[in-house]
């Protein structure tokens, strides 16, 4: 294959593994103790949102990718299909959450890390129940979040279209290494979390980005060599077999 | 019928569809106490709070949806290969899916029960036995209306059987892996926004109301029913009047304005006549789900607001 299709590949790999970090950091994640109003965040683990958001931007894009049958789909396009699905899905789930914690038990959203809002200039403190880490989504986290949905879907979206369109992967195999490169970061960046993190006003996402972001380059440079190998090696792999 | 009100009806559907399935996957999360609220049921023999609720903590929500969507989509997808019709296929598939969740519920509970002895929490046999039944039937429900969806979307469903339209309106996965990315999402949600009304209200109903659950509290569950002691049949009665629903509502609404902004594309693209152009029909997507991002972040500055307003600041120590 051509060599510079196969940089293109590599590339991609990087970039997308990098933004899949980046939007996990930024999505408030309260995990465990989120679900008892216990900490700020979504009531669920990094992974496990992040990919959920990120699948659903890939279903858009890969339907938006198959708009263009006879030629090379528009990569900014589908992957910025991608970004606005995944970014949709973060957003109605922190709003459904948001309206079960203030009607489901009269919560009050605010943060547990910042006295203000840095966005909205909402004092937070009064309201937080105290020997909590704050509860619900308050507006920052709920920006955050949103932006961490679209850089993730982003990410996850590029690493399809470049593969199905420059790899000739069928959609079906495009997507599995897609969602795989995407969960190995995803996985990495939760790890680097440790715990919960509420969005990037939250001291420990100054703290960690860096080193999440380092290894995620290293983890999607791993991943970018092996799909480049298994293409030149295997010309036949993306076909998708019986799929 | 013009192909593209074909297009809407199935995708109302798939909407319709959405909605049950999260629902039930919320309930059912709730029947076996999965996921994070699970962590109390967890704790609460080790505080001396000995109880009657499941305790089935497989794998979070999402790869326990993902394998047993994926399990029921291979195994339909199969029977569809070789001919047999889809309204036999997907019930059988999500049977067999499950049966396996069924029997992955049954291990982890006798394991953490039986690890529980220390705290002299018992296995009570009837609680055992008289909730594989409904996690069973509740599993069922989600697993075969996300298995419909997915065979709805994929190029074996009736999607892709329509015809006259410049463009495939299928998804081009394949129906296992739609049901993956379905279940993936299903889990994600059910975790993220069910848990709440079962892990911060069900769970401590005799704490104040109003209040985010303090530390302290943690482990300390509610054990009492309206009558008698509370089994975890007892959560799904009370989380089904607002969390499930709030949940299905979640989903239903993603699929929804998923689908509807990209067929609003599509159409703006040329879809129903007129020369096709991918670029327009993107293009609209895209900007049409951007407006819905910014609605979305208005509602929630507006919640937000009105909460703070109406509820004020802490009161108490």
């Amino acid at each position: 294959m051509d060599p510079i299709i196969l940089v293109l590949i590599l590339v991609s790999a990087i970039i997308g593994g990098i933004l899949a970090s980046l939007g996990v950091h930024l999505l408030p994640v309260g995990g465990a103790p989120a679900a008892m109003a216990t900490a700020t965040g979504v009531a669920t683990g990094c992974v496990m949102l992040m990919t959920g958001s990120a699948v659903t931007g890939l279903f858009t894009a890969s339907a938006v990718a198959s708009f263009w049958e006879f030629e090379h789909a528009n990569i900014a396009l589908v992957a910025l299909s991608g970004g606005v699905g995944a970014m949709l899905m973060i957003g109605w789930t922190m709003l459904i959450a948001n309206l079960l914690y203030v009607f489901g038990a009269g919560i009050v959203p605010v943060s547990g890390r910042v006295a203000v809002d840095p966005i909205t200039k909402e004092s937070q403190t009064e309201y937080k129940t105290p020997r909590t880490d704050g509860h619900g989504m308050p507006n920052v986290s709920y920006i955050s979040g949103m932006i961490g949905g679209f850089v993730g879907g982003f990410g996850g979206a590029l690493i399809y279209v470049t593969l199905e369109n420059y790899a000739h992967f069928s959609p079906a195999t495009a997507g599995i290494v897609a969602i795989g490169i995407f969960i190995a970061n995803a996985i990495l960046a939760a790890y680097n979390i440790g715990g919960t993190i509420e969005g990037f006003h939250d001291p420990k996402f100054k703290e960690r980005i860096g080193v999440g972001l380092f290894a995620a380059f290293v983890v999607s440079l791993l991943c970018g060599i092996l799909v480049v190998v298994a293409v030149e090696i295997f010309p036949s792999l993306g076909l998708g077999g019986a799929l | 019928m013009e192909p593209i009100v074909m297009v809407f009806a199935w995708t109302m559907v798939v909407i319709v569809l959405a909605f049950i399935a999260c629902l039930f996957e919320d309930l059912e999360s709730d029947e076996g106490s999965q996921s994070n609220p699970n962590s109390q049921v967890q704790l609460a023999p080790e505080m001396g709070y000995i109880h009657r609720y499941y305790n089935k903590a497989i794998s979070g929500e999402g790869l326990s949806y993902a394998l047993a969507c994926t399990i029921a989509g291979t195994v339909a997808w199969a029977m569809l290969s070789t001919g047999i019709t889809p309204l036999i296929a997907i019930p059988f598939g999500a049977g067999i899916g499950s049966l396996v969740h069924m029997i992955r519920a049954t291990i982890p509970h006798l394991g953490r029960e039986s690890a529980h002895k220390r705290f002299e929490q018992p296995i009570y046999l009837d609680v055992f036995f008289g909730h594989l039944v409904p996690i069973a039937t509740h599993n069922f429900m989600a697993v075969v209306c996300i298995t419909a969806i997915a065979y709805i979307q994929s190029p074996s469903g009736p999607l892709a059987a329509i015809t006259g339209l410049p463009v495939a309106a299928n998804n081009p996965f394949p129906l296992p892996l739609l049901c993956f990315i379905w279940g993936i999402t299903v889990g994600a949600i059910g975790s993220s926004t069910g848990d709440i009304h079962y892990g911060t209200e069900r769970l401590f109903q005799d704490r104040p109301f109003g209040e985010g659950r303090r530390v302290v509290y943690h482990g300390q569950i509610c054990r009492y029913a309206d009558c008698g002691i509370r089994t975890s049949k007892d959560v799904v009665a009370f989380c089904a009047k607002y969390g499930g629903p709030a949940t299905g509502l979640t989903f239903g609404l993603i699929v929804l304005f998923e689908n509807w902004r990209t067929l609003i594309g599509m159409m703006a693209g040329g879809l129903t006549g007129g020369s096709w152009s991918p670029g327009v029909a993107a293009g609209v997507g895209i900007v049409i789900g951007l407006i819905i991002a910014v609605a979305l972040t208005v509602g929630n500055l507006y919640l937000v607001k009105w909460a703070r307003k109406k509820f004020g600041p802490f009161v108490g120590e």
